[in-house]
């Protein structure tokens, strides 16, 4: 599917890969001081080569939030679909940690220490002329949530967005 | 696809094969509250009160939802340690219409403002789904009136309307039976069901012949919605069954229940290992009374559903042929 022509810059494509991934975390301008959903999405907006970043809960197939563009068109229906994949992976103890107490253990509901500590931290799904990136959310309180991002083949850069999505999960629910 | 002409030409076709009330629900579509609709044209402020919940408008935006069927932000941040109750007392006694209970914990630091927005965001949808259920009776407006938790994060209409119908349709697409909505559940023994995940273990654990799945959720400090997906995939595997006759919004509440109202784990009747083994359609004497429930005044099953509530594995089959038969 082609939705929306990407610039043909692909000469500087590799200066700006190093160029982002040498780059020291933080203090870059336009960082917002306080995150909420909008401002994580719109960070990871930033990421090269981002065409749409949602935040998705896996229970349900609710996008809590959504910018940029979908696959389809539609970000409500890509949610609920990538919802299910997300749902699958994070059920199946196949892909569980050793000693990981149950993918969402609420066996000492006191400790306060996730109460939705998701047992896979991200699912890639790369195809001819893109990426999804699912980052799951680890919260304090019980919750099934993740970040979508899906990014131009051309310009995207699993190693950085990867990372950068780690990051932005935990700054969302930790501050 | 080939059409197949199924009676001669000249000809009268057969009648339409009785379907039962659930398609013709379905099909109302979009206008889950035309009420609704109208206060969000007139970008109104107030609060929408329905049978089972209400919904806070913002000029005509969505800002909060609350229904006693599903546990309230409060629940959601308490239960597992995200706030502590004194703080949430605190923040609840100092709010007024300026500065919300929402804006006074992200003030004063005390939960990021992404897991606050997160956290609401959920609750609304979560309360959104029951509040906007079908009503035997009208739902009522009060202009003006405002929640004290503020203003957070607005969400149209629309959207909630939206993410409503679709709730169901996953549900219906899970079993389409709901009367694990909101009967009481039990455990019951299935032939080479897959094993529970994590999380629908431990609504299972708590399935016990008088807790409903709104019970459940609470006592989870989970959303209720998840755990109606839980309940509904567990009935699928046979691996849990609904009691029948459901209490079903007979034993709704008329008003809220005061806040952090939650269950009473340790009830008596909740250790009594004979109230889950009722007799399927035998009428259930002491199980709602014990667990300190109104009785529902007449047992009257609901409408639809006349089988008695049997769990055998060949006619759970039957039944999910018929309901597919049904949808075609």
């Amino acid at each position: 599917m082609f939705r929306g022509k990407m610039p043909e810059d692909s000469p500087s494509t590799h200066t700006l890969r190093s160029f982002f991934i040498t780059q020291p975390n933080g203090g870059r301008e336009g960082e917002s001081t306080v995150p909420g959903i909008d401002e994580c999405l719109l960070e990871a907006m930033r990421l090269p080569g981002a065409r749409g970043a949602a935040l998705v809960d896996w229970t349900s197939g609710l996008a809590l939030g959504a910018v940029g563009e979908f696959p389809g068109g539609d970000h409500e229906a890509a949610a609920a679909e990538a919802a299910e994949v997300a749902r699958l992976t994070a059920e199946q103890r196949a892909f569980t940690p050793d000693g990981h107490d149950g993918p969402f253990g609420h066996e000492d509901r006191e400790g306060a220490a996730g109460a939705a500590d998701p047992p896979v931290e991200d699912l890639i799904i790369s195809n001819r002329d893109s990426y999804h990136v699912l980052r799951f959310v680890p919260t304090s309180f019980d919750s099934s949530v993740f970040l979508h991002v899906w990014l131009a083949r051309s310009d995207g850069n699993l190693a950085l967005a990867r990372i950068r999505l780690g990051e932005m999960a935990e700054r969302l629910v930790l501050g | 696809m080939t059409a197949v002409r199924t009676t001669p030409p000249g000809t009268t076709p057969p009648p339409r094969l009785p379907v039962r009330e659930k398609s013709a629900a379905q099909g109302q579509g979009g206008g889950l509250s035309p009420m609704l609709n109208r206060l969000a044209a007139e970008r109104a402020t107030g609060v929408l009160e329905r049978e089972r919940g209400s919904l806070y408008l913002a000029e005509g935006r969505v800002v909060h939802a609350e229904s006693p069927l599903a546990p309230g932000l409060d629940v959601l941040l308490l239960a597992h340690g995200t706030l502590s109750p004194a703080v949430w007392q605190d923040a609840v006694e100092r709010a007024d219409e300026d500065y919300g209970i929402a804006r006074l914990l992200l003030d004063a630091g005390r939960v990021p403002r992404g897991a606050l927005e997160l956290c609401h965001l959920e609750a609304v949808f979560d309360a959104a789904y029951f509040a906007l259920a079908p009503s035997s009776t009208p739902g009522r407006f009060h202009y003006g009136a405002r929640h004290r938790l503020g203003a957070l994060s607005p969400v149209p209409v629309g959207a909630v309307e939206r993410e409503t119908l679709r709730r169901r349709a996953l549900l219906d697409r899970l079993w389409p039976d709901p009367a694990t909505d909101g009967s009481p559940l039990r455990r019951s023994e299935a032939v080479a069901a897959p094993a529970p995940t994590a999380r629908q273990s431990a609504v299972l654990a708590l399935a016990d012949g008088i807790r409903t799945a709104p019970d459940i959720a609470r006592e989870l400090g989970r959303q209720a919605f998840h755990t109606l997906v839980d309940a509904r995939r567990l009935a699928a595997a046979g691996l849990l069954s609904a009691l029948f006759p459901p209490p079903g919004p007979h034993r709704l509440p008329t008003g809220f229940p005061p806040r952090h109202a939650l269950p009473a784990t340790g009830s008596p009747a909740a250790a009594d290992p004979t109230a889950g083994v009722i007799a399927p359609g035998a009428p259930m004497t002491g199980a709602p009374a014990a667990a300190g429930l109104p009785a529902p005044p007449v047992p009257d099953a609901p409408q639809g559903i006349a089988l008695p509530r049997v769990n055998d594995p060949d006619i759970t089959l039957l039944k999910r042929l018929r309901d597919a038969l049904e949808a075609l």
